[in-house]
C-alpha cells in the first residue's frame, strides 16, 4: 500500500516535470565579456548594466512566460579567449551573445559568430555588440547577426567635432593622437575626414602602442610643436590619463576631445587637469532630467552605483533588445534568430535620452548623443570629485547619424 | 635644438625612473638569483600605501614611510615564502613570486578597486620648474629623477665604500665561505631582499603620484623593467643604470622622430620600391617606439647574452 502511494506520487511528480518540459527552454543570453585582468573594469561595468536590464526584463515577465536566463563568460581581455568562450557559450545553448569592451574583440566574436551561423544554418545565434565601435564592425565585417546598440567611431568623433565647434573651442589647428589598431585608426581617420566640412586643420597625426606608454612626455613636445588648439583623442584608460596630465604638466593651452574621459577613476585622478575639456556620450545625467533622474537612481538603488561610462548605453541597448522581443515568438529551443534578427531591425525604444532606433541596412543603432564639457557646475560629481559633466550640446538622434559605409555588403536570409 | 633638449631632458628622466624600480630587481637577481616576478608589484604598493598615508601623515613623510612597509612586507615574503621554496630550486622561487604577483594585484583591487586612485603630485610641487621655447618643464619630473640619482649613489656607496657591502659582495659570489668566516648569511639574504622591495617602493611612491596608481602599474612597468635588467646584465648595478637610460633616451626620441625605413632606402635610390612594398618600411618610428626596447633587447641577446655589464653567463 505504502510502495503503490510512493508510485503514485512518483508518477504524479513526474507529470508536472513533463508538464514543465512541454513549455519552451528559457531565453539563453550569453555575456561574454572581460572579467579578470588588467582590463576588467571595464567588463564588470557592462556586467552590471546587463544584468540590470535583464532584471527589468524579467520583472516584466521575461520571455515566452520563463525568465530570461542571463550567463556569464569570462573572455579575459582577449581575442583567443573570447573565441573559446564563445564556443562555450554556444555548446550552453546561447541564442544570444553579448559582448561590448574592446574592438580587437568584437571583431573576433562577430566573425566567430557569422561562421558558426553559416554551418548551421535554421539554428542560428545572435550576437549584439554594446560597445565595439570600430568601423569596420558595420562595414566590411557587418553581417545580418551582427546588431551595434552603441555609436561607432563616425558618430564619436562628428558629434564631438560639431560640439566642439559651436563651444568655440575646437580652432583652426587640431591633433589627432590615437592608439594603433582598428579603433584608434577609425577615429583618427574620421577627425581628418571632418576637417573640410569643419573648415579646421588637422597639423598632424600620431597613432601610438596600446596601454604600453608610461611616459607621454615626448609626444607632448610634439604636440607643443605643431601649436595647436585642440587635441582630438579616442584614446581610454590610462592612455587618456597619462596624455591629459603630461600635456597640463607643461602648461600647454589646448582642450582635449575625447570619447572616454567618463570613465571612472579619470576624473579623480586627474582632477582639475581634466576641467575644461570635452567629451561625446550617449548619456548625461542632466539631461531631460525627470526621466533621467528617476533612471539613475533607480540604478544606483539596484547596483550601489549611479551609473557612467559604458553603463547608460548598454542599458539602452537592451532595452532595445527587450523590445524586439516582444515581437518575437517563443519556439521550443529559445526562439529563432532570424525572428529576433527581423524584430530587432524594426525594434524603436524611449530611453531617458530620447528615442533610439536599429537601421536596418547595416545594423547600426541609431541614437543621440551628447557633447559635454568637465566642470563644477556638473549636477552629478563624477568620483566623488567637485567636477563632473555639463552637457553642452544634445545632438538629436537623426542628426548625430552617420552615412552607411560602403563597405557594407549584408546577405539577408531567404 | 629645443625639441632635441626635452627629448634628451624627458629620456633620462624616465630612464632614472626605470632604474629606480629595476636596481632592486637586479641587486636581488645578483645576490640570490631570484628572478623576482613580483617586484614590480612592490612599485605598486608603494604607490598605494603612499596614497593612503599622504592624508594622514603628509605627502613628505608618506614618502618616507612608505618605502619602509614595502621593505617590511619584502623581508616577510623572504623570509616566510622564499626561504622554504629556495630548496626546490629556481622553477619553484619562479613560480612562487609569479603567484604572488597575481595575489597582491588582486588583493589592490579588491581594496581600492579596480580604477585609478585620486593619488596626485601635492599643489605646492606642481609647478614649472623652467620653460624653453613656450614648454613647462613640471618641476616634479626634476624631483623623481633626483631621488634617482640620490638613490643610485646612496647604493653605490654603501656597495663599494662599506663593511656591509663588502659582506654583501662577496655573499653573492662565494656564499659558504662568507658563511664559514662567521657571517650570517641569510640575514644579509633577507636585508638585501628588503632593501631591493623598499626601491620598488620608494620608486612607487614617488611615481605614483605623478603617472596613475592603478591595479594595473605593476604590470605596465614590469615588463620593460625586466627588459632593462636583461639589457643591463643581470646583477649588475651600473649595467641596470645604463640600460635604463638608453631604453628611456632611445624610446623619447623614437617618438619624436618621423624616420622611416624608406627614407633610408631612398638615400641608395630605393625609395620608390620600399613605398611600394609597404608594411614596416613605411611605418613611421614614432608608431613603434613602445616596442623599440624589445628590439635592443633582441638585439643585446644575440651579440652579447650575458648583457651590456652583466658577468654572469
Amino acid at each position: 500500500m505504502a510502495l503503490r502511494n510512493l508510485l503514485g506520487s512518483t508518477a504524479a511528480a513526474s507529470f508536472v516535470i513533463c508538464a514543465g518540459a512541454v513549455a519552451a527552454e528559457p531565453l539563453k543570453i550569453a555575456l561574454v565579456e572581460t572579467l579578470s585582468g588588467p582590463q576588467a573594469s571595464t567588463g564588470l561595468l557592462y556586467r552590471d548594466a546587463v544584468n540590470y536590464q535583464i532584471g527589468k526584463l524579467n520583472a516584466a515577465g521575461g520571455f515566452g512566460g520563463q525568465p530570461i536566463e542571463l550567463m556569464e563568460y569570462d573572455n579575459q581581455g582577449g581575442p583567443v579567449g573570447a573565441a573559446d568562450r564563445v564556443r562555450a557559450a554556444i555548446s550552453d545553448g546561447a541564442d544570444v551573445i553579448l559582448q561590448g569592451s574592446s574592438s580587437a574583440v568584437a571583431g573576433q566574436v562577430t566573425e566567430d559568430v557569422r561562421k558558426y551561423n553559416l554551418r548551421n544554418a535554421g539554428n542560428e545565434i545572435l550576437y549584439i555588440n554594446l560597445g565595439g565601435e570600430a568601423m569596420e564592425l558595420t562595414g566590411e565585417k557587418c553581417h545580418f547577426y551582427h546588431f551595434r546598440t552603441s555609436p561607432n567611431a563616425a558618430i564619436r568623433v562628428n558629434t564631438l567635432l560639431d560640439g566642439m565647434k559651436d563651444a568655440g573651442v575646437l580652432g583652426d589647428r587640431v591633433y589627432a593622437i590615437n592608439q594603433n589598431y582598428s579603433w584608434g585608426v577609425d577615429f583618427q581617420n574620421n577627425t581628418v575626414a571632418g576637417s573640410e566640412r569643419l573648415g579646421f586643420e588637422v597639423v598632424e597625426q600620431t597613432l601610438h602602442d596600446v596601454n604600453k606608454i608610461q611616459d607621454f612626455a615626448p609626444y607632448v613636445a610634439r604636440i607643443q610643436a605643431a601649436d595647436v588648439n585642440s587635441v582630438i583623442s579616442g584614446n581610454w584608460s590610462n592612455d587618456l590619463l597619462l596624455l591629459m596630465k603630461a600635456v597640463s604638466g607643461a602648461g600647454i593651452d589646448v582642450k582635449f576631445g575625447t570619447a572616454f574621459l567618463d570613465q571612472p577613476g579619470n576624473i579623480g585622478n586627474a582632477g582639475a587637469v581634466a576641467e575644461g575639456h570635452f567629451l561625446s556620450a550617449p548619456f548625461n545625467p542632466e539631461v531631460n532630467p525627470e526621466e533621467t533622474t528617476a533612471f539613475v537612481e533607480d540604478y544606483k538603488a539596484v547596483t550601489g552605483h549611479y551609473p557612467s561610462y559604458v553603463e547608460p548605453a548598454t542599458v539602452f541597448g537592451v532595452m532595445l533588445l527587450g523590445e524586439a522581443l516582444k515581437n518575437v515568438e517563443p519556439t521550443e529551443d529559445g526562439l529563432n534568430a532570424e525572428d529576433l534578427a527581423l524584430a530587432l531591425e524594426q525594434a524603436t525604444v524611449q530611453t531617458p535620452m530620447g528615442q533610439i532606433s536599429m537601421r536596418s541596412d547595416d545594423h547600426q543603432v541609431i541614437l543621440p548623443m551628447i557633447v559635454q564639457e568637465v566642470s563644477k557646475d556638473a549636477a552629478f560629481k563624477a568620483d566623488d570629485t567637485e567636477f563632473g559633466f555639463v552637457p553642452v550640446k544634445v545632438i538629436a538622434a537623426e542628426d548625430a547619424v552617420q552615412p552607411v559605409q560602403d563597405s557594407c555588403n549584408m546577405k539577408r536570409p531567404g | 635644438m629645443d625639441q632635441l633638449v626635452f627629448a634628451l631632458l624627458n629620456g633620462t628622466i624616465y630612464g632614472l625612473l626605470l632604474f629606480m624600480v629595476s636596481a632592486g630587481l637586479t641587486l636581488i637577481f645578483g645576490m640570490m638569483g631570484v628572478l623576482n616576478f613580483a617586484h614590480a608589484s612592490f612599485y605598486m604598493l608603494g604607490a598605494y600605501f603612499a596614497y593612503t598615508l599622504e592624508p594622514l601623515i603628509g605627502f613628505w613623510l608618506a614618502l618616507v614611510v612608505s618605502p619602509l612597509l614595502v621593505m617590511g612586507l619584502g623581508i616577510l615574503v623572504e623570509r616566510f615564502i622564499l626561504r622554504r621554496v629556495h630548496a626546490h630550486g629556481h622553477a619553484h622561487e619562479l613560480l612562487v613570486t609569479f603567484g604572488l604577483a597575481v595575489v597582491i594585484a588582486e588583493v589592490i583591487k579588491m581594496v581600492y578597486g579596480n580604477f585609478p586612485v585620486e593619488y596626485r603630485v601635492p599643489p605646492e610641487l606642481s609647478f614649472a620648474a623652467f620653460t624653453l621655447s613656450g614648454l613647462d618643464y613640471p618641476f616634479y619630473r626634476i624631483f623623481m629623477g633626483a631621488v634617482a640619482v640620490a638613490m643610485f649613489i646612496a647604493i653605490y656607496l654603501l656597495l663599494t665604500r662599506t663593511r656591509v657591502g663588502i659582506v654583501v659582495r662577496s655573499a653573492i659570489y662565494r656564499p659558504q665561505t662568507v658563511e664559514a668566516l662567521g657571517h650570517n648569511v641569510p640575514l644579509v639574504f633577507m636585508s638585501v631582499f628588503g632593501i631591493g622591495a623598499a626601491m620598488a617602493g620608494l620608486a612607487g611612491a614617488v611615481a605614483g603620484a605623478f603617472y596613475t596608481t592603478n591595479p594595473n602599474m605593476a604590470l605596465e612597468l614590469g615588463v620593460i623593467v625586466f627588459v632593462v635588467v636583461v639589457v643591463g646584465g643581470l646583477g649588475s648595478m651600473g649595467g641596470a643604470m645604463a640600460a635604463s637610460l638608453l631604453i628611456g633616451i632611445t624610446n623619447s626620441l623614437a617618438v619624436g622622430s618621423d624616420f622611416r625605413m624608406a627614407d633610408l632606402l631612398s638615400v641608395f635610390g630605393l625609395g620608390d620600391w620600399a613605398e611600394g612594398v609597404g608594411g614596416l618600411l613605411t611605418i613611421n618610428l614614432s608608431s613603434l617606439a613602445a616596442t623599440l626596447p624589445f628590439f635592443i633587447m633582441l638585439l643585446v641577446l644575440v651579440l652579447r647574452p650575458s648583457g651590456l655589464m652583466g658577468e654572469k653567463e
